[in-house]
């Protein structure tokens, strides 16, 4: 009795050893043998990313129902429906990595890039080693770019720009200039390139800036960075962050009385929560954006900026982020490279991808030496009576900057 | 005292003199390395992608052999483990990266600069009982990744550290997954030996005398503060070992991810759920959660999580001494109605 | 100096908020030695509850924290009466393993329930700043919360002290057969301390959500922060949390102010150790919560 439940115990230890390893699940071999074009999607559902895990999934979904609504891919006189297998990362980069080694038992050679820069740094070397090709949508920093992989292509403009892009902007449009920048960043190896960017585009445009003040990324206590640097007075302050700390600057700028005549900052103001959670406080904030709908171009699946925007509406009932935007340029560049390249061969895709050079509803997607799409500006937004702008570049500017942007 | 009602049964309670005449002194050897034969066999069987799942098992068996000695034999529950893992970590990629040594000696010198950091801290923080030696260790890990965050010279800081794996400036070729493997259930083996070895030597009694009374043991005789600070060290050394093989394989690794407490937790679960203070405990857990985990990722991408912590609650209530207990206890044919042990352990 | 006015008083407020995440936790180990990996959630969950009062009800959410005391209390005393109470006699790593899983729960649940979307209560005052003589601002919601949390600690000092609820409570963490037989129903009495400690970190997620923002993956930095400040302060004592909590406020505001980089948090857990190394019964906690030990 007693014996025989040990033994039942082991065998049901057994089945779920397979089944957690995923034997049986064995894979056809091809990047999309048959009629579809199979790709493989790691992203964050639980932990600290779920949120912009949740929208780059919108982003993805979104790209692939409109493929297959159009028929699909064309590739080589077929047309194949593009498929795409997700797993959560847990927002962690080594589980990042091993789903993609999973997706490669699986057959599954083109891989749409997990959330954020250290979970595609951790994907990069696995898609590198086993012949796969890695479509990034989100990770930004300029240190996976410079490993020499080959394998791996950002439709989202690199880290550097982020910060750059809103220093541009204000030399341009600030009338009268300012004159002292400071720069406020999370210490995370992304917001400090966009910090580094910042202070050179600044330092090269004449500002005085004031050297950055750092705290740790997902703080909600910035109190100490800005009672530093409020004995400065710096015209413009302009933090590189994430949503959190974004927010938190703006909060607790107001509680302490920090008021430059401009709060810039990246990542967090084109996102809905930003609005949301300060309200008022937002209005007058800048920020820099990956994509906007004034962005300028189309292409054969998404149509323009505008078309994009109100097919995530339609489909997502809010309004598209650039979140929604880089993952579905990530995903379309896929299609339009397998179109391309004529075949469903990873090495063929890899190839078309490095030639690729396009218009899309995401602006131009072409992709340098070193894999980056360092082809397409990004915009600069402004929160105008909690709606959101598009200032910069001029051309495709919807309304003027405000300056000073605070209000109050 | 409250503590003479709280039932603190031995480590390991039962384990003692009956394993040597059932199997003979060496037939938990034999039994090891057909274990890890059949480790190698079975690596035939599987894709890459399943060889990195089975070697993250490997590699939290280590962790969580390496958190038993410690926190299982000699009571000393440390909640700030990763500290070795991450040190272990980082000492090969500043290895690799700056100094451009090859992987072999670097892994070395990790497990040995872990061990030495966990001598180090050890002296004074072993004095602690209790959770105010947990709370001292964690505060040790959480210090030790803001250090590393703000060395940025040496270890990049937040921007992480990219170990040089491709081209000509690879200073040892990659392993690829089947190397890795073969890696880390070579660490697993020697993790196993080293429990193995301590749970038969006078260092193991002395640390099971040190979780039981430590004022007894003092006074038996036992140096306490260096069977314990050297059970803390060999923790390390697995540590440190684990975390350099770790960062070998992904290759770029950030101080959050690597000093991530949840990594701590992880091991104190897996010694828990197993069997505290016994060999095959933290083996059995970390095989049991690291599988039910993935399984369970794979299978329910949107609930996983939610179904993992409902599965961890109806365990700890229906064994909650873990599962070597149970399992030894049922053999004897007390307790293995579910219902046992909470008639034993409610209020 | 007015510099370091400000950072003093950035570091004090931070401080109350810290205690009143943590009082809760410092309870239930203190008399329960259960060590709450949940409590974090509890947090959050308190966020949540007040910011749907705030939305739908257009409840102030210094009024709304009573409700997510309240519902938190419901679901505290539930769950010590329906689970942890089965483990309870276990070494302490059962309840801690117990608490793991149900934070797993309680997070996925809170992320499927309320997606992993950022989100803030909302106030007309809360992010206001009064200015003092020599351009020392007092952020307004702060300085709320640091009164909340004077508030709360005075009053549970008075509840342990001085009522029979609170003396049945504390006598329960001393000696618990002995408290059995005086009368004592210790099954109630310990449902009833997990539930005020989860009320008390409800309390503490409607003040987080009103200073600053909240989303499900925040649990795991609330425990930690708890567990912390529990041990720095030193268990058994209801001033403990208050005390171990502005310590820490003013180590890590301090350092944030005058050292470069993010060495402050560095700093704040060099603090800890040392502190723990002197006097290793934490700031003001009580010599026989030490003699008891964990198995």
């Amino acid at each position: 009795m007693r014996r025989g439940l040990a033994i039942r115990g082991l065998s049901i230890a057994g089945a779920i050893t397979l089944a957690a390893t995923g034997c049986g699940s064995k894979g056809s071999s091809g990047g999309g043998s048959g009629d579809v074009l199979r790709l493989g999607a790691p992203y964050s559902n639980t932990g600290a990313l779920a949120r912009e895990g949740a929208l780059t999934k919108e982003g993805y979904e979104l790209c692939r129902e409109t493929v297959n609504a159009k028929g699909g891919v064309p590739v080589g006189g077929k047309k194949l429906k593009m498929e795409i297998s997700y797993s959560d990362d847990t927002s962690k980069p080594d589980v990042a990595a091993r789903i993609v080694d999973q997706l490669n038992d699986k057959g599954i050679k083109l891989v749409l890039g997990p959330y954020g820069s250290p979970n595609t740094a951790a994907a990069a070397p696995v898609v590198e080693r086993n012949g796969q090709v890695m479509a990034d949508s989100s990770g930004a920093d300029n240190t996976i770019f410079s490993q020499g992989y080959k394998r791996t292509f950002a439709v989202l403009s690199p880290a550097t720009e982020y910060a750059a892009s809103m220093v541009k902007a204000i030399d341009e449009l600030a009338r009268p200039k300012p004159k002292t920048i400071a720069f406020l960043s999370a210490d995370d190896g992304f917001s400090k390139t966009v910090t580094q960017g910042g202070v050179a585009e600044a330092q090269r445009r004449g500002f005085t800036v004031i050297p950055p003040e750092y705290f740790p990324q997902q703080t909600t206590d910035v109190s100490a960075a800005l009672t530093k640097i409020k004995g400065k007075h710096p015209d413009v302050i302009i933090g590189s962050v994430h949503l959190v700390e974004g927010i938190a600057i703006i909060k607790q700028a107001n509680e302490l009385g920090v008021r430059p005549k401009l709060f810039g900052e990246t990542v967090a103001p084109p996102t809905p929560d930003f609005r949301n959670t300060l309200h008022g406080l937002a209005d007058g904030v800048i920020g820099s954006s990956q994509w906007t709908p004034e962005v300028k171009g189309s292409d054969p699946y998404f149509g323009t900026a505008q078309n994009y925007l109100a097919a995530v509406q339609a489909k997502y009932g809010h309004a598209a982020e650039y979140h929604n935007a880089e993952a579905t340029a990530a995903c379309l560049a896929f299609a339009l490279a397998a179109q391309k390249a004529g075949s469903t061969d990873p090495n063929k895709i890899r190839d078309a991808m490095a030639t690729l050079d396009t218009q899309s509803f995401f602006g131009r997607i072409h992709f340098d030496q070193t894999g980056q799409n360092t082809f397409k500006p990004m915009s600069v937004v402004q929160i105008k009576q909690g709606k959101l702008v598009t200032v910069w570049p001029t051309q495709a500017a919807a309304t003027k900057l405000a300056w000073p942007g605070a209000t109050t | 005292m409250r503590a003479a009602a709280t039932a603190r049964r031995a480590p390991g309670d039962g384990t003692g003199g009956g394993r040597y005449t059932r199997y003979g002194r060496y037939g938990p050897w034999a039994a090891g390395a057909a274990a890890v034969l059949a480790a190698i066999a079975l690596q035939s069987q599987l894709y890459v992608g399943q060889e990195r799942v089975v070697g993250s098992v490997f590699m939290f068996i280590v962790l969580a052999q390496g958190w038993n000695l410690i926190g299982g034999f000699a009571g000393y529950a440390s909640f700030g483990q990763v500290v070795f893992f991450g040190l272990g970590g980082y000492t090969t990629a500043v290895l690799m990266a700056h100094a451009r040594w090859p992987y072999w000696p670097a892994l070395a010198v990790s497990g040995l600069v872990a061990a030495a950091f966990g001598a180090l801290i050890g002296t004074p923080l072993l004095r602690l009982r209790g959770h105010y030696f947990a709370i001292a260790t964690l505060g040790v890990a959480e210090g030790t990744r803001e250090v590393v965050n703000n060395l940025t010279g040496l270890t990049g800081g937040g921007a992480g550290i990219t170990v040089p794996t491709f081209g000509a400036r690879a200073t040892t070729a990659y392993l690829g997954e089947d190397g890795f493997y073969l890696l880390f259930l070579a660490l697993a083996a020697l993790a196993l030996a080293t429990a193995g070895l301590v749970t038969r030597s006078r260092f193991g009694l002395a640390l099971r005398a040190i979780h039981q009374d430590e004022d007894a043991a003092a006074s038996m005789g036992i140096n306490t503060t260096r069977a314990k600070v050297s059970a803390f060290a060999l923790s390390g050394l697995l540590g440190g070992l684990a975390g350099s093989a770790y960062t070998f394989q992904l290759v770029t690794v950030y101080p959050e991810n690597m000093f991530d407490v949840s990594i701590t937790v992880l091991m104190v679960i897996m010694v828990v759920i197993g069997g505290s203070g016994t060999l095959l405990g933290p083996l059995l857990g970390a095989v049991a959660l690291q599988f039910i985990s993935e399984w369970l990722r794979q299978s329910f991408t949107e609930a996983h999580t939610f179904i993992l912590g409902a599965i961890i609650v109806v365990v700890v209530i229906v064994m909650p001494e873990g599962a070597v207990t149970y399992l030894r206890e049922a053999r004897r044919g007390r307790g293995f109605s579910p219902l046992a042990n909470i008639r034993r352990y409610r209020l | 100096m007015s510099t370091f006015f400000q950072a003093t008083l950035n570091g004090v407020l931070q401080g109350g908020l810290f205690a009143l995440i943590a009082v809760g936790f410092s309870l239930v180990w203190g008399v329960m030695n259960v060590v709450n990996l949940a409590h974090g959630s509890f947090v959050v969950l308190g966020a949540y509850v007040a910011w749907e009062l705030s939305n739908h009800a257009g409840i102030d959410p210094f009024l709304g924290m009573v409700g997510s005391a309240a519902a938190l209390f419901a679901l505290g005393y539930l769950i010590q009466r329906g689970l942890v109470n089965l483990v309870v006699n276990a070494p302490i790593f059962i309840t801690l393993l117990l608490t793991f899983g149900l934070d797993l729960v309680l997070v996925q649940g809170m992320n499927i329930v309320f997606t992993g979307d950022f989100q803030a209560i909302r106030t007309s005052y809360a992010s206001r700043g009064i200015g003092l003589p020599g351009g020392v601002q007092v952020p307004l919601g702060r300085l709320l919360t640091f009164a909340v949390a004077v508030a709360v600690t005075l009053a549970l000092v008075a509840l342990m002290g001085r009522t029979r609820t609170g003396l049945a409570i504390m006598a329960t963490g001393m000696d618990r057969g002995a408290a059995r037989l005086m009368g004592i129903r210790a099954r109630h009495v310990y449902a009833l301390t997990f539930g005020i400690a989860a009320g008390l970190a409800g309390a503490a997620g409607a003040m987080i959500g009103t200073v600053g923002t909240f989303h499900p993956a925040d649990a795991a930095r609330y425990t930690l922060i708890s567990f912390v400040i529990a041990v720095l302060g030193g268990l058994g004592n209801m001033y403990g949390a208050l005390a171990g909590g502005v310590v820490i406020g003013l180590a890590e505001s301090w350092a944030g102010q005058y050292l470069s980089g993010t060495w402050s948090n560095a700093v704040a857990f060099a603090v800890l150790v040392v502190v723990l190394l002197v006097r290793p019964t934490g700031l003001i906690g009580r010599a026989f919560y030490e003699a008891r030990q964990e198995a």
